[in-house]
């Protein structure tokens, strides 16, 4: 009895223990801790996870491929545009409108989205900078951020390890 | 010592906790009783899962006495500890004749929308049975119509009472279209749903691998290295089928593998989907399999040809071992790896490795130890 009840201490301890030394190592993250948001625009960003918590954030519900419903939380792009300084709304107009965004991921992958596509005047397209699914950080090569595309088709623009949001004039 | 005896435990814990759960129901409708992240598999109109034809195929699976000389069964080139592969580069039939690629694991089959290395037209469980049952080039089990195996099935008490449970409606129930059902059944509830891997991600549970396996993990969706790309979705393949999306058109991917001079670039008969299509840009397609449970299922390649992880890793960082191949996929470009990218990728991989599926009783041999 007594070697029983040491036993499950020492299974208690262990447990606790293993644990622990998981707890402490730094986790790995798929891409950096902080948004860059940068290139033709009055006001350079650079976002934490607390700075996009302090913005207005919406929640979009999508299909898993098991057929469960996934909810991201995040921050919509064209707010995080806003604070960049973009020339959104009333200002989006003549050269203006030849204005992209160019996402690019931790590794390298790019892809590129239009003002036009994401005001409400025009495309009103509602892309998601997520930090959180089903309620949790994002993690592993999924996070910290990644963009969310809901009226895709396709996934591919939904950028993983989101690192850096490039504002692009093409003409000035 | 003790901390392994711990896990051993822990393991056992969880074992019996999603044996239980994943119990089919004694009414005869399958229960998948699918974790998070599994969509529900395909499965044909007319073969519904039932726990009665599950049960009888197992029986078949494990019977030796399918096979022409009573010395194979389909357990022979489908180990349970080997993730149902066989750790041969090629299959060997009942009489010693050599299969020219390796048998592929049967973990998550349900899902598969190609059944074979490089037959795009094999997608039914069902008909795919035949193909051991009764092929000459090569012989498997070496079966022939009108031998002794149906009347065996007949003669014998136990299979008598496992027909009649599984095909209780039948006239006349020891066919072979009904020992291919049962014996697809049995395949398609082999599923491995709780690797390691599979509780850090589906369960958020961070202490279920090691910060290498999470940074190999990293490195397997990495654009640089793309292996995602091929081996990707829940089943770390991009030939899946569900039954939400059972229609799909299922890729086929030269590796640069070989580039053999000459038309066929790949060793016959091995040359990948050409020989059904025969259409040359075909010549070295080969189904991308499941990654999961890798670690188990050396060697690797259709052929066998490459015996580690290690040197799978060598051959698509060198931009494949063939590398000038002229059918070779863009995405074979190569990278350069650190020796700690190795190790995390390959950490990662075992990662994938699913204990329980190797060792669950539910798809173990039923017979006793004799037959």
């Amino acid at each position: 009895m007594s070697r029983r009840l040491s036993f499950l201490r020492f299974s208690i301890l262990a447990a606790i223990g293993v644990g622990l030394v998981f707890a402490q190592a730094p986790q790995p993250q798929g891409g950096s801790t902080t948004l860059v948001v940068s290139g033709d625009i009055a006001t350079p960003l650079m976002l934490k996870a607390e700075d996009l918590a302090t913005m207005p954030r919406e929640k979009v519900s999508i299909p898993d491929q098991d057929g469960t419903v996934v909810e991201y939380d995040g921050v919509p792009l064209i707010e995080i545009l806003k604070r960049a300084g973009a020339p959104v709304g009333n200002q989006l107009r003549g050269k203006a409108l030849a204005t992209y965004i160019l996402a690019r991921a931790h590794d390298g992958y790019e892809v590129v989205f239009t003002l036009g596509e994401l005001d409400a005047s025009f495309g009103n397209e509602k892309i998601l900078v997520a930090d959180k699914r089903d309620g949790k950080p994002l993690f592993g090569y999924q996070g910290p951020f990644r963009l969310v595309c809901p009226g895709d088709k396709a996934g591919a623009r939904s950028v993983r390890m989101l690192e850096t949001l490039e504002i692009v004039r093409l003409q000035k | 010592m003790r901390t392994g005896l711990i896990s051993a435990l822990l393991l056992i814990a969880v074992a019996s906790q999603w044996a239980d759960s994943a119990e089919p129901d004694k009414n005869g409708d399958y229960q998948w009783n699918l974790p998070k992240g599994f969509p529900k598999p395909y499965v044909p109109a007319d073969n519904p899962m039932t726990a009665a034809k599950v049960e009888l195929g197992k029986y078949l699976f494990y019977d030796t006495r399918m096979s022409v000389n009573g010395k194979a069964s389909c357990a022979t080139c489908h180990k349970q500890e080997l993730a149902f592969t066989d750790g041969r580069a090629v299959g060997l039939g009942a009489t010693g004749e050599s299969h020219s690629r390796g048998a592929m694991s049967l973990v998550n089959v349900a899902w598969n929308a190609a059944l074979t290395w490089s037959n795009p037209e094999m997608k039914n469980l069902e008909k795919q049975a035949l193909v051991p049952m009764f092929g000459d080039h090569p012989v498997e089990l070496g079966l022939r119509e009108g031998d002794g195996f149906l009347p065996m099935l007949r003669a014998d008490t136990k299979y008598r009472a496992l027909f009649e449970r599984a095909f209780p409606e039948d006239a006349d129930r020891f066919t072979i279209v009904n020992v291919t059902r049962a014996i697809a059944s049995f395949e398609r509830s082999i599923v491995s749903a709780r690797s390691p891997y599979d509780r850090y991600h589906y369960d958020r549970d961070d202490s279920a691998i090691s910060n290498s396996a999470k940074r190999g993990e990293i490195l397997f969706f990495d654009q640089r290295l793309s292996c995602f790309r091929c081996h990707g979705g829940f089943n770390f393949t991009d030939s899946t089928v569900s039954e939400r999306n059972s229609e799909r058109q299922i890729e086929f991917h030269n590796t640069g593998l070989y580039n053999l001079p000459g038309l066929l670039s790949y060793p016959a008969p091995n040359v990948g989907i050409y020989e059904f299509t025969k259409t040359p840009a075909d010549i070295g397609k080969f189904k991308a399999p499941t990654l999961r449970n890798i670690a188990l299922t050396a060697p690797y390649m259709h052929d066998g040809s490459i015996t580690t992880l290690e040197g799978v890793l060598d051959h698509y960082a060198a931009g494949g071992r063939g590398h000038d191949n002229p059918n070779k996929d863009p995405l074979i470009g190569g990278f350069v790896l650190s020796q700690q990218d190795r190790d995390d990728l390959i950490a990662f991989l075992k990662s994938l490795t699913d204990q329980m599926v190797i060792r669950d009783p539910r798809f173990a041999n039923p017979w006793p130890q004799t037959n």
